[in-house]
């Protein structure tokens, strides 16, 4: 077609001249959009990376030259063959999200072209992408546009090279039309039909995250007291319960094998599609809580003792677990209430369960099973009928044990390699939460009782202004529940015993004294805890990354709903696809007429160039058409030739109009000019109607068409 | 798309726009003669928005939903911007420029910006472009477009288009000008045979005979940069006075070039000789008229008599073009070659 032909001279065809200003902008760009990828690229693709672009730059400076056909193969062969021995097959977002690195790095080396550039611009535009799907954080997502913009900064230069007004003009032209279309981005933002998604995408990650796992060693949650990380977040519909009731259950460790505790009977199946991210929505009633949990990569969810379910995406389990359908792999929102009245007691351990929590190896630890025996013994002796009372008492004294012995809370636990339980217990009597809980669980169930150890979370602080709470991953605890007939199951908690602390303040009080909190970790800003500007700052950070995820990240298809039911008139998928539409339509049409009505009123604005039209039509009627090129004087003195009875006005019309024209702006009076012109214009007028009446076979011709108004 | 239909398809798509767009030496860019259509890479940029709204929908991200809208308003933004930066524009033919058949004819252009500034223009005809940069409002600048020409005679670009892809090159606004004023464009100069003048010089008085018994040797007095071998030092030896013979002087009048001197050729060889002849003749500075059917040029001599005599050799035979043809490499190729000679004669110079 011929409109769109024009290949042969494409202004930007010309090849190997891209503008340094432009390849910069790109450059920054890209390092920008690594900023968000950093922790989970390995760290020889970013030091390619850099290589790579540097090497660009360098042969823009035209120091290095680019690498030739031969060269450039090579290298890419090799940087491949590196990707592929490190990624040895497995298959992830990760290591796709890497290779998709690497191919930009390596695309720096074949940049010569306008259109390598738009290349580099598509690929870059959807590695922002990409880094939403990581990161979603209001920081990152500032970096990630702010690199968007970066891009278009580029584009800008390579159309424009020497782009007027220079950058601050650029950034100001760019920063006007975001403002300009912002109001109908956010429309759309509200407005879009949220859909389900197209076809199931699992977002396989294979970095690991930090957090707690299906399996406890002795020695795990320790490490991960270390991390500050946040863990989830909670909004109260009521008031926040004590700290020292907040024990966020995550899972249950049944089976101890070889020192390490694990999670037997875990069901694999994982339901097709997506967990939605955005459950619960409305107003929280009183006993519901808002969780906001930071994804795991697992289907377990927190809940507090004694809650449903009352968002759909997690279903509530045996043992008052709650999961999802699917690992979270990306920030994941859900409510629970906390049920006021308890629960009804389960009446009888099944067999089954029984077996399951009574469960221990057959052999070691002998000092441990003996001290069972002996509190065993202990509480038979207690006159009672009923062998709860008994069961009970076994978990007094073991609790009472802990508490009256010199046992220690420490994040520096001894290596306890040989029969761990026994040398905590008897020996070295210094260790985490992990280990007091197994050593609890293996006493208890050498007594006979059933027991088992739950891993989760403990307290959490208060998020700015007290709104909500946030658990860190140093909020990871391990507590025990044992089973006793009649109450059900019951929590125990070793730690509560030998650092009351812990679970009446948290873990920056249990261990202060030892000085070890967070020690490893120089950058965490709950370290300087104590420095009240830092604290400051990192929690208001944290309200506003709250709100941004709360309303911004989690509106998906429910809270859209939701919005939707509260609007006049019942909005459903359907009528929102029209509404979308509609937004488009009408952003569209306001914006042709904004720049229709614009364009007339440009043409408006001189005043003297309508007048002269008006002239101009005045003497086209007369029979003067205007000539191109013609100076007012000259059609005047045509004018005068043709319609004697307008020779003076027209005379003068002329003169005046040749007076504005040329007359130095200063000496100018606009107004008063244009008045007088209008007035002679009417006379003019006028004097052609009477004219025209006294010969009614005047010839009259159509103005000359045409853009001759000059 | 058969040939014939894309051929047919083209030939209506040109006549609808120069329906659209009438001749004119001064063009006022509006809505009216301005186009706007996503460029190749815009086309590749809207993909890349539909990719990314699946990626969003897909992985229920918020954010990526968020930068896709962001996306696609800039683009229908840069739609705006793209348009403004032309619309308003005035294009004004200032000069069309003259040369020789083969040679890129020079046509003088003026942008002058309206309300908004024009940046990034880029002007071109069917061969060359140019890249005009910017314009700020208010404000104009003068381009040379260089135009090519196979023939002699009037040349008048089709169209000259005008083009902008700012700011983001993924939208391209374009409109065409399409002067009324034609370039003149000079028979191209090819070396003369012997040339023998059939008009009768009446005031031709110095000629002679040579000594050494050639006939029709002129002989002057010298000038500076005539050949010693052309002195006739025997008549110096005689007389003290240094005196040239002449010998083209013998081969008819030197100061008539005459199209009825080539017996045999083709007219537009004839021109293209006598177009060699009158630029030596100009380069020398010497006097000579031009004889063409139909119209004569008194002898005189001069750089504006020069170009007097090519343009009379440009339009020879030749009509002004009128409003409606196109004839983009001057008008020699839609006439037919053997135009008789009592053709029109040469339009007003």
């Amino acid at each position: 077609m011929r409109l769109l032909r024009r290949a042969k001279n494409e202004p930007d065809k010309q090849g190997g001249s891209l503008p340094s200003l432009a390849l910069l902008w790109l450059i920054a760009s890209f390092a920008l959009l690594l900023t968000p990828q950093l922790d989970r690229l390995p760290v020889w693709l970013i030091l390619v990376c850099v290589a790579l672009a540097g090497w660009r730059w360098l042969a823009q400076q035209g120091r290095v030259r680019l690498p030739g056909r031969w060269l450039r193969t090579g290298i890419m062969l090799a940087l491949v063959a590196v990707y592929l021995v490190q990624v040895q097959g497995s298959f992830t977002v990760d290591t796709a999200a890497s290779f998709f690195v690497l191919a930009v790095g390596l695309k720096w080396l074949e940049t010569r072209t306008a259109r390598d550039f738009y290349v580099l611009f598509y690929i870059l535009v959807y590695l922002a992408t990409v880094n939403f799907l990581f990161h979603q954080e209001i920081h990152w997502a500032l970096i990630n546009i702010g690199a968007i913009a970066l891009l278009l900064i580029g584009l800008q230069v390579l159309n424009a090279p020497e782009l007027p007004g220079g950058m601050k003009a650029g950034w100001g032209r760019l920063g006007i039309m975001l403002l300009k279309v912002l109001p109908v981005v956010v429309l759309l933002f509200v407005f879009f039909p949220r859909m389900a998604p197209l076809w199931s995408v699992p977002l396989v990650s294979g970095q690991a995250r930090t957090g707690i796992s299906d399996t406890m060693r002795p020695g795990d949650i320790s490490s991960l007291a270390q991390s500050s990380e946040r863990a989830f977040r909670v909004t109260f519909g009521g008031s926040m319960p004590e700290y020292r009731d907040r024990y966020w259950r995550g899972l249950i460790l049944d089976t101890l094998d070889d020192g390490t505790w694990r999670q037997s009977g875990y069901d694999p199946y994982q339901a097709p599609g997506r967990v939605n991210v955005d459950g619960g929505v409305g107003e929280l009633k009183p006993g519901e809580y808002d969780v906001l949990m930071e994804p795991t990569d697992q289907r377990w969810a927190f809940a507090l003792e004694g809650s449903v379910a009352v968002s759909n995406n997690v279903i509530k389990k045996t043992d008052n677990l709650f999961r999802f359908r699917r690992p979270a792999d990306s920030a994941v929102r859900y409510r629970l209430a906390l049920e006021g009245g308890d629960e009804p007691a389960a009446e009888a351990l099944l067999p089954g369960d029984a077996r399951r929590y009574l469960q221990l190896p057959s052999e070691g630890n002998p000092r441990a099973r003996a001290l069972a025996d002996e509190l065993r013994r202990s509480s038979d002796e207690i006159p009672a009928g009923d062998s709860s009372v008994g069961d009970i008492e076994v978990i007094r004294t073991l609790l009472t044990r802990f508490r009256e012995q010199p046992y220690f809370y420490t994040l520096r636990p001894p290596k306890m390699p040989d029969d761990g339980i026994d040398s905590l217990l008897f020996d070295e009597k210094r260790g985490f939460c992990a280990h007091y809980a197994g050593a609890t669980t293996f006493v208890l169930r050498s007594a006979g009782i059933p027991a088992r150890v739950v891993v989760g979370y403990q307290g959490g602080e208060g998020g700015a202004g007290n709104e909500y709470l946030i658990v860190r991953q140093y909020d990871a605890h391990a507590w025990v529940e044992a089973w006793v007939e009649g109450p059900g199951w019951i929590r125990i908690d070793p730690t509560a015993a030998i650092a009351p602390d812990r679970i009446e303040s948290g873990l920056r009080d249990a261990v202060a004294d030892e000085g070890s909190f967070l020690e490893n970790n120089w950058t965490s800003a709950q370290r300087y805890g104590d420095v009240a500007i830092i604290q400051w700052a990192s929690l208001h950070l944290d309200r506003i990354n709250y709100q941004w995820q709360r309303w911004v990240v989690g509106y998906q298809g429910q809270s859209q709903m939701d919005l939707m039911s509260r609007l006049p008139g019942g909005f459903g998928m359907r009528e929102l696809g029209y509404l979308t539409a509609g937004i488009v339509g009408v952003g569209l049409l306001i914006a042709g007429l904004i720049s229709a009505l614009q364009m007339r009123k440009g043409e408006r604005r001189d005043g003297y160039q309508r007048v002269l039209g008006a002239w101009h039509k005045l003497c086209g009627r007369a029979g003067v058409p205007v000539r191109h090129g013609e100076t007012p004087t000259a059609l005047a003195s045509r004018l005068a030739v043709a319609e004697p009875a307008v020779a003076d006005s027209a005379r003068l019309f002329a003169r005046m109009v040749n007076s504005h024209y040329y007359r130095p702006p200063s000496a100018r009076d606009d107004a008063g000019d244009l008045t007088r012109l209008r007035r002679l214009l009417a006379t003019m007028k006028r004097q052609l109607r009477r004219t025209g009446k006294k010969r009614p076979g005047i010839r009259r011709s159509e103005p000359h068409s045409g853009k001759h108004s000059d | 798309m058969s040939r014939l239909t894309r051929s047919r398809w083209q030939t209506w798509v040109k006549k609808w726009i120069n329906r659209r767009i009438p001749r004119s030496d001064v063009q006022l860019l509006t809505q009216r003669n301005l186009f706007i259509l996503p460029t190749a890479a815009g086309v590749v940029f809207c993909m890349l928005l539909l990719i990314m709204l699946i990626t969003g929908i897909n992985y229920q991200n918020s954010l990526i939903y968020l930068v896709t809208f962001l996306l696609g308003a800039v683009f229908v933004g840069a739609m705006h911007q793209t348009h403004r930066n032309l619309s308003d524009l005035e294009l004004t033919l200032v000069q069309a420029g003259e040369g020789f058949a083969g040679d890129d004819i020079l046509f003088r252009l003026r942008a002058a910006a309206g309300k908004d500034d024009a940046i990034a223009l880029t002007l071109s005809d069917d061969d060359f472009s140019v890249r005009v940069g910017h314009v700020p409002a208010g404000q104009s600048i003068d381009i040379a477009l260089r135009v090519p020409s196979a023939f002699r005679g009037y040349l008048r670009p089709d169209q000259i288009r005008i083009e902008t892809r700012f700011p983001f090159g993924l939208l391209k606004a374009w409109s065409w000008m399409r002067p009324v004023s034609a370039g003149l464009v000079f028979p191209r100069p090819i070396a003369a045979p012997e040339v023998i003048s059939a008009v009768d010089d009446g005031d031709q008085t110095a000629s002679s005979r040579s000594p050494e018994g050639n006939d029709h040797a002129e002989l002057r007095p010298w000038r500076e940069g005539d050949m010693s071998q052309r002195v006739m030092w025997k008549r110096y030896a005689r007389s003290g006075q240094m005196v040239v013979a002449d010998w083209e002087a013998d081969k008819g009048s030197p100061h008539w070039l005459d199209f009825d001197a080539f017996p045999g050729t083709d007219h537009e060889l004839r021109l293209s000789y006598l177009s060699w002849l009158v630029l030596e003749r100009g380069e020398n500075n010497t006097r000579f008229g031009l004889n063409l059917p139909g119209q004569i040029i008194e002898p005189e001599s001069g750089p504006a008599h020069t170009t007097r005599c090519l343009r009379a050799l440009a339009t020879w035979g030749e009509k002004k073009p009128r409003e409606t043809v196109a004839q983009p490499h001057g008008t020699r190729r839609y006439s037919p070659s053997d135009r008789p000679s009592d053709a029109t004669p040469g339009a007003p110079v």
